[in-house]
Formats: C-alpha cells, sequence, structure tokens
C-alpha cells in the first residue's frame, strides 16, 4: 500500500445542503421520528374498533 | 413457478451479477477495493446501507410477524434515526479523519493492537455467522416453490454473491445494492397492490384496515414498559438505538459503506437518510403483511404454511379432527367478519359481531397450533405465511419478480458482508499481524481470496439456518450477544479520553460476559443485551483505568 494511497487529506467538515447547519438537520430527523410514532400510535387506535 | 417466472427471475440475477462486474472495474487497489477510491456519493451509499441491512428475512420473516402478532415490530426501528444522528456528529468525522480503512483499525490508534485483535475477533464470528443465517433465507424460499434442497440453492447463491464481490470490491457491492434497493421498492409495492387487489370487491381498503386494526394487526406502538417484552416503545427507542448504535458505528459491513464517502457531508447524508427512509420502509413491509392477514380472512389458508409440513400432517393421528375445528373456526371468522363490516357500514362500530371475530380468530390460531404440534414440536409456521401468499396467488411475472427481490435482498446483504468480513479478515489480521510488508497488489489478491473463503464459510452455515425459528429474530439475538460489547469499547475509544488499551481490553471481555450471564440466566428481551454490555464495558473500562492511575494516557489522534 503506497503512502499516498494510504493517506486522506484532512477532509473539512463542509454545510449540509439544507437546513444550514448539522445540528438543525439532526432536529429536523429527529423530529420526523416523533411524528411518526405519533402517526402510528394514531392509525392504529383510528381502526382498533 | 410459470416460464415468465422463471425469465424475471433469472433475468434480474444475470442483471445484477452483470451491474456488480461491470460497476466494480478498475478496483485494482486496496484504496479502490475497499473504499471505492472515496468517491461514493450519499444516495449510492445510503440505498446501499438499507439494502444491506434490509436482508431477505425481513421479507420472509416480518410479514409473517404482522400476520400472527401485528406491526409491533416496526418499534425495533425507533431508535435507529436516533443512532443515525450521534453517528452523524461522532463516528462519521472521526473515521473519516483517522485515514482508515475498518473502524477496528482506528481501535489501535486509540488503544492497542490487543484490544485490536480481540473486537476484530468478535466481529469476524459474529458477521460470519448472521451472513450465513441471510444466505440461507432465499434457500427457503426456493424449497418453498421448487421443492429442491436448500444446500442447492445456497450455493448458488453464494457463487453468484462471490463473483461480482470478489471482482469489485466494496464499489461492486454499493452499485448492486443501489439497484436491487430499486427493485426491491418498486416489489414492495407490487405487493401492496396485489394484496388489497385481491380482496373480495365488496370489501373495500378502510374495510380492510377495520378488519387488521380490530384484530390487533395495526398496533404498532406499545407503550406499556416490560424488561421481558421484545417489542415496545420502550425497547426500540433505547435498545434499539444501542443497537443501531453498534450496527452502524461499530461493525465493518456498515461503516465501510460511509467510508467510501467523497466526503464527510456525503457520508452523513447517507446515514441521514437512511435514518429518515428506514421507518417508513419497515411499516410499509409489515402493513403488506397485515393485508395479507385480511385477504386470508375471505380466503381460506391452509392448515400449515411450509408445504413440506402440510403435506406430511395428513399422515399424524388426530389430523381429521384439527383440520375439522381449523375449517370450522375459518367459516365462523369469515361470517363474523362480513357481520362486523355490515355493522360497520350501518354506523355501529361497536357491535358484537366484532367480538365473535376475535373468538374465531382465537379458535383458529388454536387449530393452527394445534397442527404444528402435531407435526413438530418446535415447529415455526410464520417464516413460510408471505411465501405461500405469493406463489399461490399472484400473477404469473409478479411471482418471479418477488422471488427475485428475495434474492436479491440476500445477496446484497451477503455481499456487503462478505466483503467487510474479507477487509477486517486481511487489514486488521492478514496485514497487521502475518504479512505487514507485502504490495499492494497482494493485498488486493488476498481480500479477493478471503472474499472466497467467507463465502464458502457463510454457504457451509447456511445449512444450520433450519435450526432456527423466526430467521428475523434469530439474526438480531447473533449480533446482540455481540453488539454491546463493540459499542462499549467505540463509546470508550470517543468519548472516554483517560481511559487506555488495558481498560478497554478487560472491559470487552467484562462487557461480553455479562451479555452471556444475560442471556442464559435471565429472561431480558434481547434488545436490552446492548444496553447492558455497552454500560458494563464503559464502567468496567473506566475502573480498570481509574485504579491504573500510572497508566499512560492514550495519545491523541
Amino acid at each position: 500500500m503506497t503512502e499516498a494511497e494510504g493517506r486522506d487529506e484532512q477532509m473539512p467538515d463542509e454545510r449540509p445542503p439544507f437546513l444550514g447547519t448539522w445540528p438543525r438537520v439532526y432536529a429536523a430527523v429527529l423530529a420526523w421520528v416523533a411524528v411518526l410514532i405519533f402517526l402510528f400510535w394514531m392509525f392504529a387506535r383510528a381502526f382498533a374498533g | 413457478m410459470r416460464p415468465l417466472d422463471w425469465i424475471v427471475m433469472f433475468g434480474w440475477l444475470a442483471f445484477i451479477v452483470s451491474i456488480g462486474l461491470w460497476r466494480g472495474r478498475g478496483s485494482g487497489t486496496t484504496r479502490k477495493y475497499m473504499l471505492a477510491g472515496k468517491t461514493m456519493p450519499w444516495y449510492a451509499m445510503g440505498l446501499s446501507i438499507i439494502a444491506t441491512q434490509a436482508s431477505a428475512i425481513t421479507f420472509i420473516s416480518t410479514t409473517g410477524q404482522a400476520y400472527v402478532d401485528g406491526m409491533r415490530f416496526v418499534q425495533f426501528y425507533f431508535g435507529l434515526p436516533i443512532a443515525m444522528v450521534i453517528l452523524s456528529a461522532t463516528a462519521v468525522p472521526i473515521f473519516h479523519r483517522a485515514n482508515v480503512y475498518t473502524a477496528y483499525e482506528y481501535l489501535e490508534k486509540r488503544f492497542d493492537a490487543k484490544t485490536r485483535a480481540l473486537v476484530s475477533a468478535i466481529f469476524l464470528i459474529q458477521r460470519g455467522l448472521a451472513a450465513g443465517l441471510a444466505l440461507y433465507a432465499p434457500a427457503v424460499a426456493l424449497s418453498v416453490i421448487l421443492g429442491w434442497p436448500d444446500r442447492v440453492t445456497t450455493v448458488i447463491m453464494g457463487v453468484l454473491v462471490m463473483l461480482y464481490t470478489s471482482w469489485g470490491g466494496i464499489k461492486a457491492v454499493t452499485w448492486a445494492d443501489v439497484y436491487q434497493m430499486a427493485l426491491i421498492t418498486a416489489a414492495l409495492v407490487l405487493a401492496f397492490g396485489m394484496a388489497v387487489y385481491l380482496l373480495p370487491h365488496n370489501v373495500s381498503f378502510g374495510d380492510a384496515l377495520s378488519l387488521a386494526g380490530v384484530m390487533g394487526r395495526l398496533d404498532a406502538v406499545t407503550t406499556k414498559f416490560d424488561l421481558n417484552d421484545r417489542y415496545n416503545i420502550w425497547s426500540g427507542l433505547i435498545g434499539g438505538a444501542f443497537l443501531a448504535l453498534a450496527y452502524f458505528g461499530c461493525d465493518q459491513s456498515q461503516v465501510q459503506r460511509y467510508l467510501t464517502g467523497r466526503s464527510i457531508a456525503q457520508s452523513r447524508l447517507s446515514l441521514l437518510f437512511t435514518a429518515v427512509a428506514k421507518i417508513p420502509m419497515q411499516f410499509f413491509i409489515l402493513f403488506i403483511g397485515a393485508m395479507v392477514f385480511v385477504f386470508f380472512v375471505f380466503e381460506k389458508p391452509p392448515l400449515l404454511f411450509h408445504p413440506v409440513e402440510r403435506a406430511n400432517i395428513a399422515a399424524h393421528t388426530g389430523y381429521s379432527t384439527v383440520q375439522q375445528s381449523y375449517d370450522a373456526a375459518f367459516e365462523r371468522r369469515r361470517e363474523a367478519a362480513e357481520q362486523f363490516l355490515a355493522a360497520r357500514h350501518s354506523g355501529n362500530a361497536t357491535s358484537p359481531a366484532a367480538d365473535r371475530y376475535r373468538d374465531a380468530q382465537r379458535d383458529l390460531d388454536a387449530a393452527h397450533t394445534a397442527a404444528e404440534r402435531l407435526v413438530s414440536r418446535d415447529f415455526n409456521d410464520t417464516n413460510f405465511i408471505f411465501l405461500s401468499f405469493v406463489t399461490r396467488y399472484l400473477p404469473a411475472g409478479v411471482v418471479g419478480l418477488i422471488i427475485a427481490v428475495i434474492f436479491s435482498a440476500a445477496m446484497s446483504s451477503t455481499s456487503g458482508e462478505i466483503n467487510s468480513l474479507a477487509t477486517v479478515s486481511v487489514i486488521d489480521i492478514y496485514r497487521r499481524h502475518f504479512q505487514p510488508d507485502a504490495s499492494d497488489r497482494h493485498y488486493v489478491m488476498a481480500s479477493r481470496v478471503a472474499t472466497i473463503l467467507w463465502g464458502c464459510f457463510a454457504v457451509g452455515f447456511a445449512n444450520f439456518g433450519r435450526d432456527f425459528g423466526a430467521l428475523i429474530e434469530a439474526v438480531n439475538m447473533v449480533g446482540s450477544l455481540f453488539y454491546g460489547g463493540l459499542l462499549g469499547v467505540f463509546v470508550l475509544a470517543f468519548f472516554c479520553r483517560r481511559v487506555g488499551g488495558n481498560g478497554a481490553f478487560y472491559g470487552v471481555l467484562a462487557g461480553e460476559a455479562a451479555i452471556f450471564a444475560a442471556n442464559r440466566f435471565t429472561h431480558i428481551g434481547f434488545l436490552w443485551y446492548n444496553v447492558i454490555g455497552c454500560v458494563v464495558v464503559v464502567a468496567v473500562g473506566q475502573a480498570i483505568s481509574a485504579s491504573r492511575q500510572r497508566e499512560p494516557a492514550p495519545a491523541t489522534k
């Protein structure tokens, strides 16, 4: 394995393509989960008879 | 299987192998073979991550679980997005900047060689077993359809996967996964559409939801906290998060995937894409199982779904009695379902027909359980429900497509697994301990040989798959026996700067001992093993480091 191939350049921490910052993207993902759980719960209740 | 099904199935298999070979060309260096030259876009990595995790077992067993137990299994994935967020913020930048080929290579930089060797060995054992189970699932599929010995099927599957994985490495694996995910998505939508389309004409989609819901088949969230209950919101959020942290953060079959990203941002996006897509996808797969349940409310399901056991049961004493009670219970359930729907249409939602419908279901379940006991004490019919529906009721071409999906899912999981097993074998064991100064070309060749050897091992181990019950639980069970220890050592590495090599090494051993003790002596649900193992590793690692004040602090990498 050559030295050139075995080593990377230092990788910069780029901004996300949407929502501006990574913490905001993370918050959006967690909010999505909370919404899904709520919808699943409502869905089961709606048809539980 | 009709001729069109054969054409669709073999056409797809040939296409996937060709794609793998074509996309994997030019992987002549270790960096290209193991990391795709760090050129992969987020969507390819994300789809590949999902494809690797969604094994054939997911389709065969999960749909069956929804049929018999409702959709509670989806809670298993509730913790996954939490884990993805944590990993995006921590592991992704750390691994990328450490310039490593494997997650365990990082452990030597952070701790020492013995910790790296121990964790690599744990991974090789755990993932090697799981690779065998992932290959066994399509063998089940073909044994149902053709009556072929499952050993023949596992060999065919194994050879196809070894072909393109050993040739093209991670690049072949990733791009083949992208196409396989496209087919899987299309086939899932088709299977769902067919399950709804095949319902009687006087049963609307809303009726189907009511029939499934009244029987608890749409229950997806259980809020009651119970350590012995495998699937509730708490075990999903906490135990599932720990399992996902371990799987996506410490399992080379997943870490290697996002190490191929062209930047930290691309790798993060691939994990976050998985976080957003995985739960709806799993919900949809379970929902198909719930719709198959409703379909069989009106179309009599076989006494047993397993075709071989179904053929054998007639020879058993007591068969006639069981079959008669089953037939009677089915008729009662169908009539009660029709009465329930009539009451629903007239606005009487609390009709006694709902109670009769549930009572008939209990009788039907009792007759089915009696039939299972007649043929074998440990027999589990769940894995054959979806396959039975597909092969008996779906039209020509669609059957071939669904079977191709099951093959695709198995191939995508197995290719990722044997590729990562080969990478760890070469980078963490062979190059580190046996041949540190060979040429790049030598390591690529060693990786190809290791891929083939691990493929052969997976095929061999797959023959033990028949000894497990519901396959998906078996796979998760194997993972949970080891993941807690793996996760604990990476938590020490990332967050406990004062802990050194001895603390990490003995911490892992203590964590694994705790998990096996919990498995042997308690009834705690297996999702909690990850929590137990991780906590013990961190506690023991911290305690040992605290007691060894003179242990040199680890170098910061």
